[in-house]
């Protein structure tokens, strides 16, 4: 059986941003990914290699995530407007946040599917995390895509 | 890659979210696993001293018509229900197949929404049922030794409690819960919807 703590510090970059992605809210996201792994560490003596066992996490934490509406209640965005961001930031500070904020405004689903996507999931095994045929996520990647290049566009950031 | 010359990938991974040292997640699953055996004890307790509570006024006020004794089991039976019922939902909370598909994930979810919604309802109005039967039942004992003007005043006075709940908390308790859960289903069908 695979160590907890060597998933634990393997993934954990890598879960946290998929959750950030997804909400876009610093704190929450480490809460999210806080309890994807409390989830993986009660379910991994249930694991077995059926499957590879980063797909298996991604969809712990994919699904955990679409869950969080259910608790999210009082939850609001901490939206910034894109001026109010602050001066002494560097220029790729700033894509790297205007990037998660357009993906977080996406629709759920193709919030996981991008997310998953730029983490260099194959697609293939994003397919199998989602639950869509192969050929649908691809043409979803490529209008999601699309769509953040030209919103930052729309913002003269490149 | 189609995207013009914007690197998403490399913007994606240059956000780095603080990593907390693993003995901090290992206190937390330690919390959360006392958490849920603290309540399942103290669900039992209640359970098992409110029946105890019960049986000690069958056994020191002796009841002897029929009546009191069917209305104290009836008593006992809705709070079982609702006691019952509250750990059952715990479990129902508590999903045992995270790792399947988004789209599988999302029907489960749905059907669990969809059961709540129908064991609430049926529950609530079982327990206000068999609880103010089981009192109504359980008085006529007590009342047939009063006066017949006492005896008329305490159904009255009780009936006028029981009806108040039945038409004001009742409906107000399950409007509540209810409004919770079909938000719940309205949103999980939308992103259902985005999977086609």
């Amino acid at each position: 059986m695979l160590e907890f703590e060597e998933i634990y510090n393997t993934y954990w970059q890598k879960i946290s941003r998929l959750c950030m992605g997804y909400i876009n809210d610093y704190e929450l996201a480490q809460d999210l990914a806080q309890e994807t792994f409390i989830i993986v560490w009660q379910q991994l003596p249930k694991f077995r290699n059926e499957s590879n066992i980063g797909t298996w996490i991604y969809k712990i934490a994919t699904n955990n995530c679409l869950r969080q509406i259910e608790k999210q209640k009082k939850f609001s965005k901490t939206e910034l407007p894109i001026n109010l961001v602050e001066e002494n930031q560097s220029n790729i500070e700033n894509e790297v946040q205007l990037l998660y904020r357009f993906i977080s405004e996406l629709p759920e689903i193709d919030r996981i599917i991008i997310s998953l996507e730029l983490e260099n999931i194959k697609q293939a095994e994003i397919a199998i995390i989602v639950g869509l045929s192969e050929a649908n996520i691809r043409v979803k990647i490529h209008r999601i895509k699309e769509k953040l290049t030209q919103q930052f566009k729309e913002n003269g950031l490149k | 890659m189609d995207s013009n010359n914007i690197n998403f990938n490399e913007l994606w991974s240059g956000q780095k979210i603080e990593q907390p040292d693993i003995k901090d997640l290992l206190l937390k699953i330690d919390k959360f696993k006392k958490y849920n055996r603290n309540k399942i004890i103290f669900t039992n307790v209640l359970l098992f001293s409110t029946s105890v509570f019960i049986l000690l006024i069958w056994y020191y006020f002796q009841p002897q018509y029929a009546t009191s004794k069917i209305g104290i089991i009836m008593m006992i039976l809705a709070m079982t229900i609702i006691i019952n019922s509250s750990s059952k939902s715990l479990n129902l909370f508590k999903i045992k197949f995270e790792s399947v598909s988004n789209e599988e994930y999302l029907k489960h979810l749905l059907a669990i929404k969809e059961k709540q919604q129908f064991m609430y309802t049926t529950l609530m109005n079982l327990y206000f049922i068999l609880l103010s039967t089981g009192i109504s039942l359980y008085m006529y004992e007590y009342t047939s030794r009063m006066s017949t003007k006492m005896a008329v005043l305490t159904y009255v006075i009780t009936w006028i409690w029981i009806l108040l709940n039945w038409f004001y908390t009742r409906p107000k308790q399950i409007k509540k819960q209810l409004a919770k859960v079909n938000e719940l289903i309205i949103k999980f069908e939308s992103i259902q919807k985005q999977l086609n």
